[in-house]
């Protein structure tokens, strides 16, 4: 079967490797790796998903033509390792070889001469040809308490009430508020936060992760492994209302602490979330159950959204696409085509959707960005999706970006609006005010606007009247007939 | 240790070469070969390395889906890469508009064998052009565009064009008014048209051949250049960059294009007055280090050179070639002590040191470590190709950035005093 991919839109257990590995100061990792995949994975592209100028913690083995044709790069990376230790850059720093699919594919396996390097140095093979980025960073975690951990925990004693975060890694969408957001609802159920692993942690401190009483998954898409390795009650963060009061409570449960708990749920729904509550009951809320959204997303936010927006607001969930997808969901093929043919309200997504948007020509289409490919700076902790802070975040962008569609959707005087196509003027002595339409020419305006949003339906429909009919009238016809109206919807953008 | 492992020695006074700076290699060639109208790219590689090269696709080339050969284990030991990467072309080649596939074979395909033959000449309305750039072989992304842009010429141009006088083909991406400006006073010297390759149209391309004289405004392209060579088209040396440059160049190109030469020296002194006033208006004095990994570093160089900044150190990308050596000759005989080729973020750390610079023109990680020290930095790449540089309205526009930048000076201070401060709490 040939394999075609459009858009990859998930990297791989390498990239997930190295987005693991990095996050950790005390680490300092070789990646076995030709210049490209050392500077996309550690610079170009987590300068524009993660803000950061570049990972400084890892150094390329710079794989060229002798290593594939000749050496192998076992040599390439003793030197590498040798310049780092002469540098000093590997003081105190636990030493970790990482192989890349172009190591992999010369069938570089630097396991026996790794642990000769130094003591305590390793090699992770990625199995970057086969594995993808959440696979990836799954094992890569499970990896590092295998190797670091595991032996120590047995000394660490669990202590109540303290709770360890796992995930994110780089390249996580929107992990800096999300895991701020997450921290704040562990507090509020009464627990305290022991670890955030990777993220704000260090190799040297691994074992420690065996001192809580319970562990929260950031993510859906990995961790797991690590939460059943701990052998503690484990639970996924939560998004939307409801998830996040279920979340609080079994905290609290598992804490002992269900008191706390059930305070913290009832001070917040009279302080943060009283916004959903004012929005609902405003006239923002009856806009909700005729908008229509896509998701296209990490399965933790596909799930998280839908259940919010579509169960627990009533918005109307058009399609959903997981990343990694799940075999019931359409390919990119059909995504792509969907998206140039017919986009709902929002589209949640990656730089790929608006893309598809751009191509479609879907100027009322609302691009939402919720995934990674895609370039932008998510370091403020002020976006949260998840927990009660995500769920007022979430309704308040969803209404800011009716208000801004509303506004676009107002008639502007063509005589200020230049880059516009301005409506012709009827021609001298041709008839004027509303002309009749031919049964077919009104099916055909029909179509064109069924096609459209909810919302950009309404000043659409007038102003696509007003194109075909001004057309008419210069030419003179006495009804819209439809070929003239075919002719100037076609025309149309979404 | 063993003694294969023991050539760790730099050349004298070079430090450790860690961290070699460019981008993907293959990134080059992808940029020019996504932004032809009506071009639609097929990649043949591995899961990480598409990831990376569409999403600097993405932000940097063009606004177009990117199709590919996906090559896992399963397809690369079971034999099915051409028949992947086929079955890509095919899709490519559906969609509108689309008269040419370059397919672009990375890393793990070129080590496995994809061969040329097997793949279609056509695939619907469309030229299939197959464009090799494992980053193993090829160590900068400058360097790959010219291997895109000769694989292109190679097929595409109609070699027995009639040679048009009078005609120049300007060779280099560069800021989109740059090209426009050059025209016009090529004009005013009698030119009857101009071309810029790489640029968006495939009809270019296969004019190629039907220009009078090449122009290349960077110096990578050695197989292009060559190409035009071999058609017997003349090469103009240099670039119409800076005072003396410019002057040249305009000159170079009259003789070449056999212009009226009275009318040649009136544009160009012309010219060389409005780039002089320039200077005078606003002359620099600094102490810069220009550090980019785009292959025109040294170019920008020498125009800082002659606004009277001082240039002691330049690092690029690239490899050293003749097509630099004018330049780097320039910049030598003029105060420039170190040009480093093929550099890694080592040598430039090294410069920063040794030379405690105004302002350093870099790639991300060498810029934020001069902000680290309160030293004003700019990402190459991203602003200055994003501004005109050639001719005396180029000088302008590159010199006032300069100049607003080391009057910015206080604020990387501050910056840099603030944050120390919070780290050491």
């Amino acid at each position: 079967m040939p394999s075609i991919v459009r858009d990859m839109p998930e990297t791989s257990s390498y990239w997930a490797a190295i987005w693991t590995l990095g996050t950790l100061p005390d680490v300092h990792v070789i990646c076995d790796a030709p210049i490209g995949c050392f500077n996309l994975a550690a610079t170009a592209v987590p300068d524009y998903t993660d803000a950061i100028p570049h990972i400084e913690n890892i150094t390329p083995s710079v794989i060229r033509e002798t290593e594939v044709n000749t050496t192998g790069t076992g040599p390439a990376v003793k030197r590498v390792f040798q310049d780092l230790r002469d540098e000093g850059l590997l003081d105190n720093k636990h030493l970790i070889v990482v192989s890349t699919a172009e190591s992999e594919m010369i069938g570089s396996d630097l396991t026996d001469l790794v642990t000769q390097l130094q003591p305590g140095a390793r090699f992770f093979h990625s199995e970057s040809l086969t594995e993808d980025e959440w696979t990836g960073r799954d094992r890569i975690l499970a990896w590092l308490w295998d190797n670091y951990g595991a032996e120590n925990a047995a000394r660490m004693a669990v202590e109540p009430g303290v709770v360890n975060i796992i995930g994110p890694t780089y390249g996580c969408f929107n992990s800096a508020s999300d895991l701020h957001e997450v921290c704040r609802l562990i507090e509020g159920a009464g627990g305290r936060v022991n670890m955030v692993f990777p993220f704000e942690a260090r190799l040297s401190e691994i074992a420690e992760l065996a001192c809580a009483q319970v562990n929260v998954v950031l993510y859906k898409e990995f961790g797991q492994t690590l939460a059943e390795s701990l052998g503690r009650p484990w639970i996924h963060a939560p998004i939307g209302m409801r998830d996040t009061t279920a979340f609080v409570r079994q905290l609290g449960h598992w804490l002992g602490t269900t008191e706390e708990a059930e305070a913290f749920i009832q001070h917040e729904k009279q302080t943060t979330l009283q916004a959903v509550w004012d929005l609902w009951r405003g006239p923002q809320g009856d806009w909700f159950a005729s908008l229509s959204v896509g998701i296209v997303a990490t399965g933790t936010y596909v799930d998280g959204l839908s259940a919010y927006l579509g169960e627990e607001l009533g918005l109307s969930i058009a399609f959903t696409v997981s990343r990694p997808r799940r075999s019931a969901e359409i390919e990119t093929e059909a995504l792509r085509a969907l998206l140039h043919a017919r986009p709902p309200n929002l589209v949640y997504g990656s730089m790929n959707e608006k893309i598809y948007l751009s191509e479609g020509g879907a100027r009322q289409a609302s691009f939402i960005p919720a995934a990674f490919p895609g370039p932008i700076v998510r370091r403020s902790v002020g976006t949260p999706f998840m927990g009660y802070r995500g769920a007022v975040y979430l309704i308040q962008d969803i209404v800011n970006r009716l208000y801004e569609a509303l506004y676009n959707v107002l008639p502007l005087d063509s005589a200020y609006a230049p880059s516009g196509v301005p409506i012709p003027a009827p021609s001298v002595g041709a008839k004027r005010g509303n002309l009749p339409w031919t049964s077919e020419a009104k099916a055909i305006l029909d179509e064109a606007l069924e096609n459209l949003p909810y919302l950009a339906r309404i000043s659409a429909s007038r102003e696509l009247q007003m194109r075909v009919e001004a057309v008419a009238q210069q030419r003179g016809f006495s009804e819209v007939t439809p070929e003239v109206a075919s002719q100037v919807l076609v025309s149309q953008g979404k | 240790m063993t003694s294969d492992i023991m050539s760790t020695a730099q050349p004298e006074g070079r430090s450790c070469q860690l961290h070699p700076q460019s981008m993907c290699p293959a990134f080059g060639a992808l940029r020019v070969l996504a932004r032809i109208e009506g071009s639609h790219p097929v990649l043949a590689s591995d899961t990480g390395c598409l990831y990376g090269l569409t999403f600097v696709t993405h932000f940097y080339g063009a606004r177009k889906s990117i199709l590919a050969a996906h090559l896992g284990t399963d397809e690369l030991m079971g034999g099915e890469v051409i028949e992947s990467t086929r079955a890509a072309i095919e899709e490519a080649a559906k969609e509108p508009g689309c008269a040419l596939v370059p397919v672009i074979s990375l890393c793990v395909a070129e080590t496995g064998g994809l061969a040329e033959e097997m793949l279609p000449q056509r695939a619907g309305n469309a030229d299939v052009v197959l464009v090799r750039v494992p980053a193993y072989a090829i160590h900068s992304h400058p360097e790959t565009k010219d291997v895109a842009l000769s694989a292109l010429l190679r097929r595409l141009s109609h070699t027995e064009s009639v040679r048009r006088d009078r005609t120049l083909a300007l060779l280099g991406e560069v800021f989109p008014a740059d090209p426009l400006a050059i025209d016009g006073l090529l004009r005013r010297m009698g030119v009857e048209e101009t071309v810029t390759l790489p640029g968006r149209s495939l009809d270019d391309l296969q004019r190629a051949a039907s220009f009078a004289a090449l122009a290349p405004l960077h110096p990578f392209y050695s197989d292009t250049v060559a190409f035009f060579r071999e058609w017997d088209i003349p090469v103009v040396g240099g670039a119409p960059v800076g005072i003396s440059g410019t002057y040249a160049w305009l000159q170079s190109i009259g003789s070449l294009l056999q212009l009226d030469p009275v009318v040649v020296t009136q544009v160009a002194e012309e010219e060389r007055e409005r780039s002089q006033a320039v200077v005078n208006a606003q002359p620099l004095s600094a102490r810069i280090l220009v550090t980019g990994y785009e292959g025109n570093e040294l170019a920008y160089a020498r125009m800082l050179v002659e606004a009277g900044a001082e240039v002691p150190y330049v690092s690029t990308s690239i490899g050293a070639d003749p097509l630099v050596l004018p330049d780097e000759t320039w910049l030598r005989s003029r105060g420039t002590q170190e040009i480093v080729y093929r550099k890694s973020l080592e040598d430039d750390i090294a410069a920063l040191d040794k030379y405690s610079p105004d302002l350093v023109l870099g790639t991300t990680p060498f810029c934020a470590a001069a902000k680290e020290r309160g030293i004003p930095a700019m990402y190459f790449t991203n602003q200055l190709s994003a501004r005109p540089f050639f001719l005396s309205g180029g000088m302008a526009a590159t010199l006032a950035f300069i100049q607003q930048t080391l009057d910015g000076k206080p604020r990387y201070e501050w910056m840099q005093a603030f944050f120390t401060e919070a780290t050491d709490a």
